[in-house]
């Protein structure tokens, strides 16, 4: 019975999404309503499509191929729960990078304020779909350059050996 | 231990992040008058504010209350609520921020709403957890919070790179003191360079001397060949003497000091090898395999290399250019600045080329992994890349990647192949600046340039000037050679200096032999020290009964056979051998009494009967055979083209999985243990395999206590009791048939679920 709930296309009919007075994200179906999260399954290539509403036990509520699908209401629910889903460091300037023995060392700007982090050093920063560049922390948070081409020069001059 | 764990993580913090290593205690101060003189039990930093941006707010529990606090300026915020009133706490994942829900009752507004990076995650989840386990009325004992904070935001710094980096002359100092065992012979290599670098500076002198003593007074008539010829010979004889003494101090330089090498590397492999197997398991969950190899292996001939050949050369090197710029000057002091004063700025500029080079290096190691990457993909997934018929795209990956990496080599060799010369061009001008202020003073008298210079001097002075070129590159590289062996140094020290965390108590309880009762009082365990994977387990296990685990996937199964086995240690209760507490025992005369049998059997690579009586190498071939007739192995191994004595390979991969479990429970039954631990041993196995295996286990496991863990249900049949584990409880335990009589119990769902599976794998058929 449970197996055959999981294989149970999730069914997007009649959604409404709604912000809870706790900041929670609600899908509503009829009468049933279930606290969801959003992820986005192109996170980089295609941010405002696909996206998974997956409830408290991470079962997929319902799949949003376009936002098109949904209301003005749930929209704005919607787009409010992304930001934070969705949210990683931009960096806007880079201060230092040091090798160490089995780390690397940044120190940056991020528009959320300055920061310094770790990768491993065999973790290379990423080229993402549109050109940014994506580095991950030993922590796994993101770090995300829009356009490394327009860093300041002594960015780019410390990131060179890091960036095609 | 924990002290040093606690100041170690407190480093990482301050050396590596923004943020504090611990909560400020104003802050601490004002929330702690917030809990009315009650302690901060636990806190957690929340890094992000409510429009994202990076910021510091602190969530700090105590035992009634909870409270978020931040300093605003010289003011302090402190707002809070009661734990009572949580009914749920709720965390979303995101991309890079997290958000923690305290939640009151169905409708009414979040208590609170907190937004972290993934570096506060550890912190948070451990206060999560906390909260948690109160609303399901268990109570955790509060842990040390400053402790807790440090790990939580430390441990992912800490698991990438164990030491903190940054004391590089101490790290040197340290690796130095290896050579004190063999102070003779470094005095001996050193002794040598030095008289190597002496008798090297002879031979120009003594060329210089006979130009202007012997061949210049003859040439000019002012002397006879009779008269200088003793001279002139004894010369001779003083170079070649030099230069034989120089070889002889060269090769006793080399030889000493590589062997000298090689010793300290021997030490260094040997007690890092013998400090691995000391070290608990929880540090081999921690580390790559790749990278422990490479500590063994590539990083001591990396310090070999520094210790025979860097520590001479550069001391060598410093020795020859102060003993040239000394013997320039000494000669003739005006030729000599000319020489010397730029010395200190070519160091510079071979340092400066040094530094491009690791930036060089650095892009083309980057793609060259690139490169590798491909290769390691495509090599063992070939049959996929076939099956796909992606032969051809795959080949364009590696061709754009292999152009790309050969871009960047062509690059370094374009920048050293300039450098080079470049750098022997600007000593050749200080040469050619030697000769324009030389010649006037080499054929004429004293000038305003200085006095008359011998042709002597000035060909000893040209002589000199070669040797310049070689100890300004080593100087020059010093900086990379350093580098290398502290960062070397620096990855053997970080594993010697672990602690092992399962050691011997004082006096340790010889169990002779153990008789295998196994008794569980109250134990819970936590891996990170907070976040309980095992939470108050207690049973009691008679000598020769057969305990089946079961449960679902990370309940807590495996936890309770590595606390058995003593792996890890209970963070709270008793786990006790034969009613002796298990930290008393002596832990390898115990393990020697417990036997294992794991899913993924691991063989050694040697034969078969080397790896069948790998925990009694004494046993002797009888007794081989009996275990392997006993585990069902001896006739399978009797068709190996060398029967016994047939070569497994590496990780016993020439074999079936069935074929190495078999042989791994040869193993086990050779050793006899006392307490034998069967973790899914038959999950990977074809049915009949299956059989075999059963088989062999009846036989292994009569007349000892045995855990087993297994998902398929039907092989726990001859189970004395079953110990169903969840979420890292004792939920339910007794007989087969007593489990099954409950109507609502998880081992008859379970059960009910596997024969509903095979039953419908069954029709199918």
């Amino acid at each position: 019975m449970a197996r055959a709930n999981r294989l149970r296309a999730p069914r997007r009919e009649g959604l409404r999404l709604e912000r809870g007075s706790d900041g929670q994200l609600w899908a509503r179906q009829g009468e049933t309503a279930r606290a969801v999260r959003v992820t986005r399954c192109f996170p980089w290539s295609e941010p405002s499509r696909y996206l998974s509403l997956r409830d408290g036990d991470d079962e997929e509520v319902a799949l949003i191929r376009d936002l098109a699908e949904l209301g003005p209401d749930s929209r704005h629910a919607l787009a409010e729960s992304l930001i934070e889903a969705s949210f990683v460091l931009q960096v806007e300037g880079v201060e230092e990078v040091e090798e160490e023995i089995e780390i690397r060392s940044f120190r940056v700007r991020t528009r959320q304020g300055v920061r310094s982090f770790q990768t491993l050093r065999d973790e290379w920063p990423r080229r993402m779909p549109g050109g940014g560049v994506l580095m991950r922390d030993v922590a796994g948070d993101l770090y995300f350059i829009p356009s490394p081409a327009s860093l300041d020069e002594k960015s780019r001059k410390l990131l060179w050996a890091y960036l095609d | 231990m924990r002290i040093q764990r606690y100041d170690s993580d407190r480093q990482i913090i301050e050396r590596y992040t923004d943020q504090p290593p611990l909560i400020p205690p104003a802050l601490r101060l004002r929330i702690e008058e917030h809990f009315e003189g009650g302690p901060v039990q636990l806190y957690a930093l929340a890094d992000l504010d409510s429009s994202l941006r990076l910021g510091e707010t602190w969530v700090a529990l105590g035992s009634r209350a909870i409270t978020l606090a931040r300093e605003r300026g010289e003011e302090l915020e402190v707002q809070g609520f009661e734990r009572a009133r949580i009914r749920e706490v709720r965390l979303e994942p995101g991309l890079s921020c997290n958000t923690l829900r305290f939640l009151a009752g169905p409708g009414e507004p979040a208590l609170a709403r907190v937004r972290f990076t993934h570096r506060q995650r550890r912190a948070m989840e451990n206060l999560q957890f906390v909260v948690e386990q109160q609303l399901r009325g268990r109570e955790i004992p509060p842990a040390d919070p400053d402790a807790a904070y440090a790990e939580g935001v430390a441990s992912p710094i800490r698991e990438a790179q164990a030491l903190v980096a940054g004391n590089d002359m101490a790290v040197l100092w340290r690796l130095l003191a290896y050579l004190k065992p063999y102070r003779g012979q470094v005095a001996f290599g050193l002794a040598s360079a030095a008289l190597l670098t002496g008798f090297t500076l002879v031979p120009p002198y003594l060329t210089g001397y006979l130009i202007d003593e012997v061949i210049r007074p003859v040439q000019a008539g002012v002397r006879t060949v009779a008269e200088v010829s003793r001279t002139a010979w004894l010369a001779v004889a003083a170079i070649a003497v030099a230069y034989a003494l120089r070889q002889l101090c060269a090769w006793a330089r080399l030889r000493w000091m590589a062997i000298l090498g090689e010793r300290v590397a021997l030490d260094l492999r040997t007690e890092l090898y013998a400090h691995l197997q000391k070290l608990s398991l929880s540090f081999y969950s921690r580390k790559k395999t790749g990278s422990l190899i490479t500590r063994v292996s590539a990083d001591t001939d990396r310090l070999w290399e520094f210790l025979a050949l860097g520590v001479v050369d550069v001391s060598l090197s410093i020795v020859m250019l102060a003993g040239l710029s000394s013997v320039l000057i000494w000669l003739d002091w005006r030729l000599g600045l000319i020489m010397t004063v730029p010395v200190p700025f070519l160091c510079a500029w071979v340092f400066l080329h040094g530094r491009r080079m690791n930036t060089l290096f650095l892009r083309a190691w980057r793609k060259w992994s690139r490169l590798t990457d491909v290769v390691s993909d495509t090599i063992p997934g070939m049959r996929v890349v076939k099956a796909f018929h992606q032969e051809g795209r795959e080949m364009q990956r590696f061709h754009e990647r292999n152009c790309s990496a050969t871009e960047e080599f062509n690059r370094i060799h374009g920048v050293w192949t300039s450098f080079w010369p470049t750098l022997m061009f600007a000593v050749r001008g200080m040469v050619v600046l030697v000769w324009i202020f030389a010649i006037p003073r080499v054929i004429g008298s004293d000038s305003e340039l200085g006095p008359a210079l011998s042709s002597g001097t000035f060909v000893a002075f040209l002589l000199y000037m070669t040797m310049f070129i070689n100890p300004i590159d080593i100087i020059g590289q010093m900086a990379r050679i350093m580098n290398r062996a502290t960062s070397s140094a620096h990855r053997i020290f970080e594993v010697l200096d672990t602690e092992p965390q399962i050691v011997d108590a004082p006096d340790p309880v010889r169990l002779d032999p153990v008789q295998g009762r196994v008794t569980f009082e109250d134990v819970s365990f936590a891996y990170d020290g907070v976040r309980q994977v095992i939470k108050g387990i207690s049973f009691d296990v008679q000598p020769g009964e057969m305990i089946g685990l079961v449960g679902p996937s990370g309940g807590g199964k495996t936890t309770v056979t590595n606390l058995i086995a003593r792996f890890y240690e209970a963070s709270g209760g008793k786990v006790s051998v034969d009613g002796v507490d298990i930290r008393k025992l002596a832990i390898g005369h115990y393990r020697h009494q417990l036997g294992m049998v794991l899913q993924d059997p691991y063989l050694f690579h040697g034969t078969v009967v080397e790896n069948i009586s790998y925990g009694m190498p004494e046993a002797s071939f009888d007794r081989v055979v009996d275990a392997a007739r006993a585990a069902n192995a001896h006739d399978f191994l009797c068709k190996l083209p060398n029967g016994y004595e047939t070569l497994v390979g590496e990780r016993g991969h020439t074999l079936s999985g069935g074929e190495r479990q078999r042989i791994s429970i040869a193993r086990a039954i050779l050793s006899d243990p006392r307490i034998l631990i069967l973790d899914e041993a038959t999950s990977s196995v074809d049915t009949e395999t299956e059989y075999k295996i059963q088989e062999a286990m009846e036989r292994l496991t009569s007349g000892r206590t045995v855990f087993a863990i297994a998902h398929r249900l039907s092989t726990l049949r001859r189970a004395s009791r079953l110990f169903v584990i969840e979420d890292g409880c004792l939920t339910e335990q007794g007989t087969h048939a007593e489990l099954l009589a409950r109507p609502d119990g998880t081992y008859r769902r379970l059960y009910e679920l596997q024969r509903e599976l095979t039953g419908t794998r069954l029709r199918r058929c």
